[in-house]
């Protein structure tokens, strides 16, 4: 929708979309400033959360609409869910925070990353490929049906992997879980 | 403008989750900021891939996440196995391979 006021033009879908685009990015910079300084750990993981959700929304805003609907459902549905248990069972304790030399050397090592991160901004497309996925094909065929087709026709080996290796955590877990550790006993010679 | 915009939040989210994973003592909230950075390369490979208009960014993205549930599940299930054997969660006290 092209809005004309004369002098300023613009196009009222565009500004939104960007609005929001930069809210959620915003929203999602904050939530996981919050995960890392918030002191009680069931706080962080609400904060994850709240992340993840962000995050969703931006996948959707991009138009990955299946990446975003497995990011609820397996982040924000279960792999929270099994953190909150844990915390739950464990018993989130408060971490006092202080402010000493080790956190110095990390926060000035973190700014340096970012900083080089930030750097490579600057650079601009190196070398600019173009996929046959636009937006016209992916509503014909329906997002979903692509990443399928894509992913059972060229990527079936690394799926078949990944299936594979959640089996392996799987039995891992049980064993981890099942039986339990006895700590060595030292012979006495 | 866009791809900057992209760019510019996964670099804060990665080095945001970096930062929690160097200071954080809890186990749990580190593992929290490993899942931000993971999710930080998610959300970079997402934009990417629908600026470039390419689908393979999509895939990987859908293996990160099966990796990134390996490994929390695998992760809590040594946290509490510690927690049971030694009854603390402050890894600075796990030092006993020290020499």
């Amino acid at each position: 929708m092209l809005i004309d006021l004369g002098w300023f033009s613009f196009d009222l879908f565009q500004i939104t979309y960007e609005g929001v685009v930069f809210a959620l990015g915003g929203t999602a910079i904050l939530a996981a400033l919050g995960v890392v300084l918030c002191s009680s750990p069931i706080y962080c993981a609400l904060y994850l959360i709240g992340h993840m959700i962000c995050l969703a929304l931006l996948f959707l805003m991009y138009g990955a609409e299946f990446i975003a609907a497995v990011q609820i459902i397996v982040y924000a549905g279960a792999v929270m869910i099994l953190f909150l248990f844990i915390i739950a069972l464990l018993g989130g304790k408060k971490e006092t925070q202080d402010f000493d030399f080790h956190k110095f050397m990390a926060f000035s090592f973190i700014g340096t990353v970012l900083a080089e991160l930030a750097l490579s901004i600057r650079v601009g497309p190196t070398k600019p490929i173009t996929g046959v996925f636009d937006e016209k094909m992916i509503a014909d065929v329906g997002s979903a049906k692509a990443i399928g087709l894509e992913l059972f026709s060229k990527h079936l080996i690394p799926f078949e992997l990944a299936s594979v290796l959640l089996l392996v955590a799987g039995v891992g877990i049980v064993c981890l879980a099942k039986f339990t550790y006895k700590p060595p006993q030292r012979k006495s010679s | 403008m866009d791809q900057e915009f992209i760019l510019l939040v996964s670099a804060s989210v990665f080095c945001i989750g970096a930062f929690g994973f160097m200071v954080r003592k809890n186990p749990l909230v580190m593992f929290m900021s490993v899942e931000l950075m993971l999710n930080s390369v998610n959300f970079l490979l997402i934009g990417y891939s629908s600026s470039l208009k390419s689908l393979d960014g999509q895939i990987f993205a859908l293996m990160i996440m099966a990796v990134a549930a390996a490994e929390v599940v695998v992760g809590l299930a040594i946290i509490l196995t510690i927690f049971r054997t030694r009854h603390d969660l402050n890894v600075d006290h796990l030092d006993s391979l020290k020499g």
